[in-house]
C-alpha cells in the first residue's frame, strides 16, 4: 500500500512537469496546426539557462524563472518571425521536416558549445526529501510542481480573460471564423509561438534541478511530449495536463508493477490505443 | 562533387604512398569526437597524446616517431566501420586501437579482422569482442563479465560480508546486462537470495518507482549497474530518497567512479562502494607518478579511460619495437600481430599478456589479457574521494562496512 | 522515340553504376559508393510512401530492423545465405507492414506520423527485450560469409566489389519499382490521395487498399535495405538498426533529393553522404550542425528538393514537356 501511494505521488509530481512541456506543444499546434519537432530543444535551452544561472551568477534555478521565461518568449517570437513564417504556407510536411532540421541544428550547436557532458544542478535544500505520511517527496520536485500549477493557472487566466488570449483560443477553434471576426492571425501566431516556447523553457527550468541535462536531452523529452499531447487530444490545454499526469502515473506504476524495462513501452501502447480508438484524445476534449 | 571527392582521395593516396621508412609509424584510433559521447573521445585523445609525446621525446620506436590518427565516429556503428576502413585503407595505419563503446568496437574489430590489421581494444568491454575467435583483435582491459570479480572476492573473504539477500538493478544495455547477469550468477552460486532483479532503460528520468519496489523487498545489499553517469547519480539519489538502508550499496560502471558522482550527490555518495572499471593500482609508484604527471599536464585526474588509452600506446610501442618492420604494409601488420602475441609487460594499467582462456561465464576468449581477473577492485566514496578498499593488496584506506545507521 | 527517351536515362544510369567498380580501384571510395547506394534504397523506400502517397512516416527504422534481423537470424541460425536472406528480409518487412498499416492508416496527417514513431519505438523495445530471438542488446555478429562462386570464380568477401554489386542491384530494383509506381495506375491513385484523400475516396478509389499496397512496397524496399546492412556491416543490435535517427535520415534523403521523384533519393544520398564526409573532414567539430542547417536551407529555398529543382529547370527549358 505504501509502495502504491509512493509511486502514485511520484507519478503525479513528475507528470505535472511532463504536462507543462506538453502544453507548449499543444498550444502551438492548436493555433498553427504545426508540430514543432524543435520543442524538446527549447526545453533543453531552459534547462541550460537554469544551470548557467546557478553556475555563473549563483541564481537559484527557481528564481531564474523570471529571467528565462520572458527571454524564451522572445526567442520563440524571433524563431517564428525569421525562421518559420515563410515555411508554414509550404504545407504541413515541409514545416514538420523544417523543424526537424531546426532541432538537429540547435541540439548540435549546443553540443558544440557546451560539450556532451551530463550536468546536474544540486541545491542545498534538495538533498533530503520531506516525508509527509511516510511518503518521500523531493523538495525541488515539490517546488517545481507548485510553480507548474501557478504557471498553468496564469496561462489559463491569460487565455480566458485577455483579448489576445481570447483571440488565440478563437483562432485555435476556427481560424476562418477568427479572421472574419477581425483577429490579426499573424500577430496571434507570433504570440502563440512565443508562448509555446516560453512554456517549454519554463518547463526546462523547473525540470533541471530534478533531472540532469545534456545537449541532446530534447529528443527524449519530445517523444514523451508526443505521447502526452496525443493522450489528451492535440490542441487541447486541459487535455495536455491530464495526459501529462496520466503518463507520469502510468510510467510510475508500470515501473513498479510490471517492469522498468517496459515502462516506455506501456506509454507507447497506450499512445497507439488512444490514437486509434479515441483520436480526439482520451477525454474527448480535443477536436 | 564527385570530382572533389576523387581529388581529395587521390591526394591522400599520394601522401600515403610517400610514407617511407623514415616516416612516423601511424596508429589509427576511431573515437567519438563529436556527438553525445564526445567527452570520452576527448579523454582518449589526451591520453594518447601524452603517451606519444613521451615516447617520441625518448627517441621514438627504433628511431621512428609514433603518430596517432584519430577519426570521429560519433558513437554510430555505421560510421565506426567507415572510419576504420578509411584508417586502414587510406591512412594506411599499421595498427588500430580505440573504439570507446562496444557497438562501435564490434564494427572496428570486424573490419580489422577482414583487412588483417591488428586492433588493440583499450576500453570497450563487451565479452563478444574477444569471444568470436578474431585472431587480429587483442584486448588489454577486462570484459564486462570480469568486472564483479573483486565483489565476489569481497563477499567471500571479508568477515561477515556474505549478503543475506540482494537486490540487483541494472540498465538493459549490453554493458548493464552483462554485469548484472554476472553479479546475479555469483550471488546465486553463493546461495544468496536475489530478492529484486530489475532492468531499466538507459537514461531513465525517474527511479523512484523502481526504488520503492526494491525497498519493499528489504534487501541486505543493493547492487546498482549503470553505463551512464546520469543513471548512476539518479539511481543513488532516488534510492536514498526512498529510504533504502541496506548494509551496502555497490555500484558497477564508470558513472559510480567519476568526480561528478560525488559533487552532485554530496553526502549521499558517502560510503557507496564503486566496483568501477580498473584504472591501475594506485599503490604502484609508477602508476601514481603517471596520475601526477597527467594531472600536472591537463589539470584533471586520470580515470580508467585515460589510464587505458595511455597504456594502449605503450603496449603498441612495445610490440612495434619487437616487430621487424620492412615497409611492406601487409607483412608489417602481420609482424605486429605476432609481436603482440608475445607481449609480456607491465604498464600503468597493470600486467599484460594476451592469451586464449575461458572466461567466468564459460566463453572462450581469444587474445584477451590473461591478467584481467586481477584488474577488478572495489573502491568506496569517503568525503568526496574515491579510495580503493578491496582487495587488500590494492587498498588505499580501510573500508567502512556495514554502512553505519544514521540516527 | 518516346520509349527511348524514357529509358535512355535509366540505361545510362545502369551503365554508370556498372562502370564504377571497373574504373575505381580505391576500396574506401567504393565503400562510400556502397553507402550512397544503400541510402538511395532507403530513401527510395521512404519516398514511395512519403513522397508519392504523402504519408510521412517517422518509423521506417522499424521495417529496416525487421529486414536486418530476418537476414542475420536466417543466416546465423538457419544457415541461409544472405543473398536469399535479403529478399526474405524485404518480404518479412512487407508482411509486418500490413498490421502496422492497418492500425496507422486509420489516422491522417501528423497523427499518422506520430503513430509510426510510436510503432518504431515499440519495435525497438521488442528487439531489445525479446532475447531468445533477437539476442537483445548483445546483438548478432557475422564472422564469416558462406563461400559463393559465380561462373566458376569464387567470390572474395574481403573485397568491396561483391557488396557493391549487391547494393547496385538493390538500387536498380528500388528505382525501377518507384519508376513503375509513378507510371502505373496506382501511382495515379496515390497522387489523388496525396492531393485530397476525401475526394479520392469519393471518386471510388479504395484508398485503404492503395495505401496498404504502397506501404508494403515501401516496407519491402526498406527491409531489403536492412538486410543489406546486416550483410555488409555484419553486426546488428537494436541501437544500430532501430533508432529514431535512422528513420529521420531516410526522411532527410528523400526530402533533400526531391519528394515524389524517381531520381531524388539517389541525388539526396550522394549529396548528404558526400557532404557529410567532406564536412566531417574539414570541420571535425559538429558536422551535424551543417546537416541540420542544410536541411533547413533546402526546405526554405528548394522545397521540391535538388532533383525536383533540376527537373523543373530542364522541363522549363523544353517548354514544359
Amino acid at each position: 500500500m505504501e509502495t502504491f501511494a509512493q509511486s502514485l505521488v511520484s507519478g503525479v509530481l513528475t507528470g505535472a512537469l511532463y504536462a507543462m512541456i506538453g502544453i507548449g506543444l499543444t498550444v502551438v499546434f492548436g493555433v498553427m496546426k504545426i508540430i514543432n519537432l524543435a520543442h524538446g530543444e527549447m526545453v533543453m535551452l531552459g534547462m541550460f539557462g537554469a544551470f548557467w544561472g546557478q553556475a555563473l551568477w549563483h541564481l537559484d534555478p527557481f528564481v531564474s524563472l523570471v529571467v528565462w521565461t520572458p527571454l524564451m518568449f522572445v526567442v520563440g517570437m524571433l524563431t517564428y518571425r525569421f525562421l518559420l513564417r515563410k515555411i508554414i504556407p509550404g504545407g504541413e510536411l515541409n514545416t514538420l521536416l523544417y523543424t526537424a532540421g531546426l532541432s538537429l541544428l540547435i541540439a548540435n550547436v549546443a553540443l558544440f558549445v557546451w560539450k556532451g557532458d551530463y550536468r546536474t544542478i544540486s541545491l542545498s535544500y534538495g538533498m533530503t526529501p520531506v516525508r509527509p505520511f511516510g511518503i518521500a517527496i523531493a523538495v525541488p520536485l515539490a517546488i517545481a510542481f507548485g510553480l507548474a500549477i501557478a504557471i498553468t493557472v496564469a496561462l489559463w487566466l491569460f487565455l480566458s480573460r485577455t483579448n489576445l488570449g481570447r483571440a488565440i483560443r478563437a483562432t485555435s477553434q476556427n481560424p476562418e471564423a477568427a479572421t472574419l471576426m477581425g483577429v490579426d492571425v499573424e500577430r496571434v501566431a507570433v504570440v502563440t509561438f512565443g508562448l509555446g516556447t516560453a512554456l517549454a523553457g519554463a518547463a526546462g527550468v523547473l525540470l533541471a534541478p530534478s533531472l540532469y541535462l545534456y545537449p541532446t536531452v530534447g529528443e527524449l523529452l519530445l517523444v514523451k511530449c508526443f505521447v502526452i499531447v496525443v493522450l489528451g487530444g492535440l490542441g487541447s490545454v486541459p487535455g495536455a495536463i491530464a495526459g501529462g499526469i496520466l503518463l507520469g502515473v502510468v510510467e510510475s506504476l508500470g515501473a513498479v508493477y510490471v517492469s522498468a524495462t517496459y515502462k516506455d513501452g506501456i506509454g507507447f501502447v497506450l499512445f497507439l490505443a488512444v490514437l486509434l480508438y479515441r483520436p480526439s484524445g482520451l477525454f474527448g476534449v480535443g477536436k | 562533387m564527385k570530382r572533389l571527392v576523387l581529388r581529395s582521395l587521390a591526394a591522400i593516396g599520394v601522401l600515403a604512398a610517400a610514407t617511407a621508412m623514415a616516416q612516423p609509424i601511424k596508429i589509427g584510433a576511431p573515437q567519438p569526437m563529436t556527438g553525445p559521447d564526445a567527452p570520452f573521445g576527448d579523454k582518449f585523445k589526451k591520453a594518447y597524446g601524452m603517451a606519444i609525446e613521451e615516447i617520441n621525446a625518448a627517441g621514438g620506436v627504433n628511431g621512428r616517431k609514433l603518430e596517432i590518427v584519430i577519426e570521429d565516429h560519433q558513437a554510430k556503428n555505421q560510421l565506426a566501420a567507415t572510419v576504420a576502413e578509411k584508417l586502414i585503407t587510406q591512412e594506411k595505419v599499421l595498427v588500430m586501437t580505440g573504439g570507446r563503446a562496444s557497438g562501435q568496437a564490434m564494427e572496428i574489430a570486424s573490419v580489422s579482422q577482414r583487412l588483417k590489421t591488428p586492433y588493440l581494444v583499450d576500453h570497450p568491454s563487451a565479452d563478444m569482442i574477444t569471444t568470436k575467435g578474431f585472431e587480429w583483435v587483442f584486448r588489454n582491459n577486462p570484459t564486462g563479465s570480469i568486472y564483479p570479480a573483486a565483489f565476489q572476492d569481497f563477499i567471500t573473504n571479508y568477515p561477515a560480508a556474505m549478503p543475506k539477500s540482494a537486490a540487483v538493478v541494472y540498465d538493459n544495455t549490453l554493458f548493464g546486462k552483462t554485469i548484472g547477469g554476472a553479479a546475479i550468477k555469483i550471488l546465486k552460486a553463493k546461495g544468496v537470495n536475489v530478492v529484486a532483479d530489475e532492468a531499466y532503460p538507459v537514461n531513465t528520468l525517474d527511479f523512484k518507482p523502481t526504488m520503492t519496489k526494491v525497498k519493499g523487498t528489504n534487501p541486505d545489499y543493493v547492487l546498482l549497474v549503470a553505463v551512464a553517469t546520469t543513471d548512476a547519480i539518479l539511481l543513488t539519489r532516488h534510492a536514498k530518497e526512498m529510504g533504502l538502508t541496506p548494509r551496502a550499496f555497490v555500484g558497477f560502471g564508470g558513472g559510480f567512479g567519476v568526480a561528478d558522482y560525488a559533487t552532485q550527490l554530496g553526502p549521499l555518495a558517502e560510503n557507496v562502494f564503486s566496483s568501477a572499471a580498473w584504472s591501475g593500482n594506485p599503490n604502484d609508484p609508477k602508476t601514481k607518478a603517471f596520475y601526477d604527471k597527467f594531472h600536472a599536464k591537463y589539470g584533471i585526474w586520470p580515470h580508467e579511460h585515460e589510464v587505458e588509452g595511455y597504456s594502449a600506446i605503450y603496449i603498441l610501442a612495445d610490440a612495434l619495437k619487437r616487430a621487424k618492420l620492412t615497409g611492406n604494409l601487409d607483412a608489417d601488420r602481420d609482424a605486429i600481430r605476432k609481436a603482440l602475441l608475445a607481449t609480456d609487460m607491465v604498464t600503468v594499467f597493470g600486467k599484460v599478456k594476451f592469451g586464449n582462456w575461458t572466461g567466468p561465464t564459460g566463453d572462450p576468449f581469444t587474445n584477451q589479457n590473461v591478467y584481467s581477473p586481477e584488474h577488478s577492485v572495489m573502491a568506496q566514496w569517503k568525503a568526496g574521494q574515491l579510495l580503493n578498499v578491496w582487495p587488500k593488496a590494492f587498498a588505499e584506506t580501510a573500508l567502512t562496512f556495514p554502512e553505519p545507521v544514521k540516527k | 522515340m518516346k520509349l527511348a527517351r524514357r529509358f535512355l536515362p535509366a540505361l545510362l544510369g545502369v551503365a554508370a553504376l556498372a562502370a564504377i567498380p571497373l574504373v575505381v580501384k580505391n576500396s574506401f571510395f567504393l565503400h562510400v559508393c556502397i553507402l550512397v547506394l544503400m541510402w538511395t534504397v532507403l530513401g527510395a523506400a521512404w519516398n514511395v510512401l512519403g513522397g508519392f502517397a504523402g504519408q510521412v512516416s517517422f518509423g521506417h527504422a522499424a521495417l529496416f530492423a525487421v529486414g536486418a534481423y530476418t537476414t542475420i537470424i536466417l543466416y546465423l541460425k538457419g544457415g541461409l545465405a544472405p543473398w536469399w536472406g535479403i529478399p526474405l528480409g524485404g518480404l518479412a518487412a512487407a508482411v509486418v507492414s500490413l498490421p502496422i498499416g492497418f492500425l496507422c492508416f486509420r489516422l491522417r496527417g501528423p497523427y499518422f506520423s506520430l503513430s509510426t514513431l510510436a510503432v518504431a519505438e515499440i519495435v525497438k523495445l521488442v528487439a531489445l527485450n525479446w532475447e531468445s530471438v533477437t539476442a537483445g542488446s548483445v546483438g548478432y555478429l557475422i564472422t564469416s560469409l558462406p563461400p559463393l562462386s559465380i561462373l566458376g570464380a569464387s567470390v572474395n568477401w574481403e573485397g568491396k566489389v561483391p557488396f557493391y554489386v549487391a547494393a547496385a542491384i538493390l538500387t536498380v530494383i528500388a528505382l525501377a519499382a518507384t519508376g513503375w509506381l509513378r507510371s502505373s495506375r496506382i501511382g495515379a491513385y496515390l497522387v489523388a490521395i496525396r492531393e485530397n484523400e476525401d475526394a479520392a475516396e469519393a471518386v471510388g478509389i479504395d484508398t485503404v487498399r492503395t495505401k496498404a499496397l504502397t506501404f508494403a512496397l515501401s516496407a519491402f524496399l526498406a527491409g531489403m535495405g536492412g538486410g543489406f546492412y546486416a550483410f555488409y556491416f555484419r553486426y546488428v543490435d537494436p541501437d544500430a538498426v532501430a533508432g529514431i535517427g535512422l528513420s529521420m535520415e531516410m526522411v532527410f534523403i528523400a526530402v533533400v533529393g526531391g519528394l515524389g521523384t524517381v531520381g531524388g533519393p539517389l541525388v539526396g544520398a550522394v549529396f548528404l553522404t558526400a557532404v557529410a564526409e567532406l564536412v566531417r573532414e574539414r570541420f571535425q567539430a559538429g558536422h551535424l550542425i551543417f546537416y541540420g542547417l542544410f536541411m533547413m536551407l533546402v526546405i526554405r529555398y528548394m522545397p521540391e528538393g535538388i532533383w525536383g529543382r533540376v527537373r523543373k529547370i530542364i522541363d522549363g527549358k523544353k517548354g514544359g514537356s
